[in-house]
């Protein structure tokens, strides 16, 4: 054979063989992580920091998408951790397991112009199942005018937490406007003097979170669990992972360690 | 077999090769087709002709939909899309005719009546605006325009009349549409402007020759014979319309809701979601079975619109043939 | 003294009559000729509403992108610093303080390169059997509008369509296998491999074109000189539509960058290159990312990212890369495409 064709067969062969050779053939474990994207910071700081502290035993893959495609993904094997904001539903896939890593806190906000104080669970309930229609009928309001209600999809884990923590029984109105995002919802009440909503701890910036049954929405109040609206993280898995594989070590890691505290600390409320 | 390869080839060898290559295009299209098609079907199968009507409101049925689990029964695949359609129409069309109306105008002017200076500044521009993505239109469309609309031209008076319903707060039809025609015009300006170049001067000058001012020279017979030219602009501009997601995400409100026109002016400022917006903003659910067989119905509905555009461009430019001109 | 003569049978010269020179065909050639007779207000009504309508078209379309150029501009610089240009991003809480946007800067390249890769072999090879062979005609016909009903598919249904598709057992090898079987689906050249669809019309289109304006007498001369067809398509014609289809590639790799929904759906938004595997190259394309796109929809108020002043600078970088392709393609198309799309014709989406 001459020499060019010589090159060419042995660089299509290697391109062929690049390509079929499987991943598993890299000596590191890896984990792989998808699902909510409120938990994607944290997990994406744990994951940094265990890699500090145990270096070269594993190796992460972090993506988004939502809490229901990380619990649709961990449950079809797809990937080792499913990242969920929200707590396991009966209309979930079965055979995962749900560990929790942290707590983070809710706050209902409202324009920085309409300046609420403070509202008790009755008046939350009544704002979000749409009785109390207008500003002026709400005590601690100093404005009137029809409230804007904005809340979250149906597929967001933090709908699903307040749903469960603050309104109980009562459904959202169906007059309320849902967005899909913390920051859509932000950006709503923010620009709408009539508007009111609920967003994780770190979206408060730009309007005014009230206090929720008397108890300011801030985070240390959030740690020290006098505030009431605080939800969970969690980390989902395929069953219970066997206790010497990487993912279960990284999440005994995460949900215990000090220093894995200490970085949950910082935004999020820890488990201790 | 490599010295093969390397012979001179046969004209039916190369055929066979290129027309396998176009037959994988075809295969490509046909196999999407044919995949959203069955991951459709149950949505269709159990609604029936009625999922294109309206049966109360459909951001419930979708919320439904997501909690179903894994095993939705009959119940759970209910679904009456006609708010998510009907916005659908409202903003493409809104879009398609102001656009239509305003980038005609428009090319009119660059060809024919801009003073030399704006000229050279207008066509610069309508290719940069045509080249800036989605999402900058929504930014642009979400941060400025949309507070705009809530605060200033909104009044108080128009909120509280249908607070019962739905919360007017900028986000709606008038914005999603009025960014939506931005973003069209500027490829129908360059489809029409190329159109009008392309006819003979000459006939224009005929008819100027003959007296006819120069507005009517150039409408009269230029934008008369560039018809197909025009026609094809607006069908792509169009189909751009019926599916850009993720700007109408970010602008229009995102409540599945019917616009009622006899709402009067109120009728603009309301919240609205179309179907290329629903898709979009529930895809992360897309593993819910019955969600998942909404979505793909809903895509599957917009891939035949689009297929019906193409059909009525090549039905509605038949007539037109005889101006021979490339379109 | 000889008198200049002129030669025998020579026809004598007439003087340059004044022809009246019609007011538009002039345009660009010789300075502005005041208009004789040419008022406006000796115009019938519906003329005059017609000429205010389009100067006010005109001026306004003028101010609209004048408007959204300036604002982007200065929204982008005021937020854009050099460093955010070279520097990886970092999760963090909040985003405003943390890392710049390398990563999605990178990924933007990645995929375009990649969309336009698959894209253009498959484009330039449907558009020469169309155009040379073209037989039987229903198929052509068929392939035609095939390739239009694709150029009208929302980028949404494409992109749910790639995920599903890529899930399957047999895609396996083009992004991740799970330990537990299944197939991970989102990578650089899954939303790659779709991004070539949505490029695939308008190098199509381009090459088309660019073959059909080729006048016959070309290929009859080659065939004339006893090439086979193969041998004229592979020597004659396509290196003379290389204009073409660098046009139409310019413009689909314009559309490609500006794309958010495929990324989005198949990419996995991460927010820094996850490279998958361990052959260097390939385990940046098998793994997942984000583009420019993504990063300025994640940290607007859409997405969870909480930093609207990095949506606004990636955005200007995005809008720099996109004006520098449509920029690319007057270049290419002023040295030699003879196809009509000076104005970004196939309006790159």
């Amino acid at each position: 054979m001459s020499s060019v064709r010589l090159l060419r067969v042995s660089v299509a062969l290697a391109v062929v063989g690049a390509i079929a050779i499987p991943a598993s053939a890299s000596a590191m474990p890896v984990v792989t992580m998808s699902g909510s994207t409120s938990v994607a910071p944290l997990a994406a700081l744990l994951a940094r920091a265990y890699l500090k502290s145990h270096p070269n035993a594993v190796k992460f893959k972090l993506a988004q998408g939502g809490s229901d495609v990380g619990i649709a993904d961990v449950a079809a094997g797809r990937v080792s951790i499913g990242n969920s904001s929200r707590d396991p539903k009966s209309s979930d896939p079965g055979g995962i397991f749900f560990n929790k890593i942290a707590k983070d806190g809710i706050c209902v906000i409202t324009n920085p112009g309409n300046p609420v104080a403070n509202l008790s669970q009755a008046q939350v309930k009544a704002i979000f199942g749409g009785q109390v229609r207008d500003w002026s009928d709400v005590a601690g309001s100093n404005i009137s005018g029809a409230i804007d209600v904005v809340v979250r999809t149906a597929a967001s884990g933090t709908q699903d937490a307040f749903q469960k923590i603050f309104l109980g029984t009562t459904s959202v109105t169906g007059a309320a406007s849902q967005k899909s995002s913390n920051g859509l919802i932000q950006n709503a009440v923010h620009t709408d003097k009539n508007a009111v909503g609920y967003v994780s701890l770190d979206f408060v910036t730009g309007t005014n979170a009230a206090a929720y049954n008397g108890v300011a929405c801030d985070l240390r109040n959030a740690k020290s669990g006098e505030y009431g609206g605080v939800r969970n993280f969690w980390m989902v898995t395929r069953g219970k992972p066997a206790a010497s594989s990487q993912t279960a070590k990284f999440i005994a890691w995460a949900s215990s360690s000090s220093a894995a505290q200490k970085i949950v600390g910082t935004h999020w409320v820890p488990l201790q | 077999m490599l010295d093969r390869l390397r012979e001179p080839w046969t004209d039916r060898r190369a055929g066979l090769l290129l027309g396998a290559l176009a037959c994988s295009v075809l295969a490509i299209i046909v196999f999407m087709i044919a995949f959203v098609a069955v991951k459709a079907w149950p949505s269709f199968s159990h609604n029936g002709l009625s999922w294109f009507s309206s049966k109360g409101n459909v951001d419930q049925q979708l919320d439904a939909m997501v909690n179903s689990g894994p095993n939705p029964g009959t119940a759970d695949y209910q679904l009456g899309a006609w708010p998510l359609i009907y916005a659908t129409l409202l903003t493409t069309g809104f879009a398609t005719f102001f656009g239509l109306i305003f980038s005609l105008f428009s090319a009119i002017f660059i060809v024919e009546f801009a003073p030399e200076p704006i000229r050279r500044l207008i066509v610069p521009i309508v290719r940069l605006l045509a080249a800036i993505p989605s999402v900058i239109y929504g930014l642009i469309g979400i941060l400025v325009l949309a507070p705009f609309v809530g605060d200033s031209i909104i009044s108080a008076q128009q909120k509280s009349s249908v607070q019962f319903v739905i919360p007017l707060s900028g986000t709606g039809l008038l914005v999603a549409s009025l960014v939506l025609t931005v973003m069209i015009t500027p490829i129908m300006i360059a489809i029409t402007v190329d159109g009008l170049h392309s006819i003979p001067r000459a006939w224009k000058e005929g008819a100027l020759a003959l007296g006819v001012n120069r507005w009517r020279a150039m409408w009269t017979v230029t934008v008369r014979a560039a018809r197909p030219a025009i026609i094809a602009g607006a069908v792509l501009a169009t189909a751009r319309a019926l599916g850009e997601a993720i700007m109408i995400s970010m602008v229009a409100g995102s409540k599945g809701f019917s616009p009622n026109p006899l709402d009067g002016v109120t009728f603009l400022f309301e919240p609205i979601r179309t179907l290329a917006a629903t898709v979009v903003e529930d895809a992360e659910s897309v593993n819910a079975p019955a969600m998942q067989a909404s979505l793909y119905a809903m895509a599957l509905v917009l891939l035949v619109g689009a297929f019906f555009l193409s059909l009525g461009s090549w039905i509605a430019k038949q007539p037109l043939k005889k101006y021979g001109t490339r379109s | 003294m000889s008198v200049p003569t002129r030669p025998q049978g020579a026809p004598t010269p007439l003087p340059p009559l004044p022809l009246p020179r019609s007011p538009g065909s002039q345009r660009g050639k010789s300075p502005k000729k005041k208009r004789v007779n040419e008022s406006v207000r000796t115009w019938r009504t519906t003329d005059r509403i017609g000429y205010g309508m389009m100067w006010a078209a005109g001026l306004l379309l003028c101010a609209i992108g004048i408007g959204i150029l300036a604002f982007m501009a200065f929204k982008g610089l005021q937020y854009l610093r050099p460093d955010l240009i070279f520097t990886h991003p970092t999760p963090e809480v909040d985003q405003s303080k943390s890392g710049g946007f390398l990563d999605p800067l990178i990924g933007t390249v990645l995929i375009t390169l990649i969309g336009i890769t698959v894209a253009t072999p498959i484009a330039v090879g449907a558009a020469t059997w169309i155009v040379e062979y073209g037989r039987p005609t229903w198929l052509a016909r068929l392939i035609d509008s095939g390739i239009e009903i694709i150029a009208g598919t929302p980028d949404i249904v494409i992109a749910l369509f790639g995920l599903v598709l890529f899930q399957q057992g047999i895609f396996g090898w083009m992004s991740f296998t799970a330990a537990g079987g299944a197939v991970f689906g989102r990578s650089f050249l899954t939303a790659g491999a779709m991004m070539s669809l949505i490029a695939l019309p308008m190098v199509f289109a381009a090459t088309r074109e660019g073959l059909q304006s080729i006048p016959a007498h070309v290929r009859e001369a080659s065939y004339a000189l006893g090439k086979t067809k193969a041998a004229t398509i592979r020597r004659v014609l396509l290196p003379s539509v290389k204009a073409n289809i660098s046009t139409g590639a310019a413009l689909g790799m314009g559309r490609i960058a500006g794309d958010t929904a495929i990324i989005v759906v198949l990419l996995g938004a991460s927010l820094t290159l996850d490279p998958q595997g361990n052959v260097p190259g390939l385990n940046v394309l098998k793994g997942t990312g984000g583009t420019l796109t993504s990063y300025v929809y994640n940290n607007s108020p859409a997405g969870e990212g909480n930093a609207p002043q990095k949506a606004y600078a990636a955005a200007f970088v995005l809008l720099l890369i996109v004006l520098a392709l449509n920029f690319a393609v007057d270049l290419i198309a002023r040295s030699g495409a003879k196809t009509g799309l000076e104005t970004s014709r196939l309006g790159a989406r």
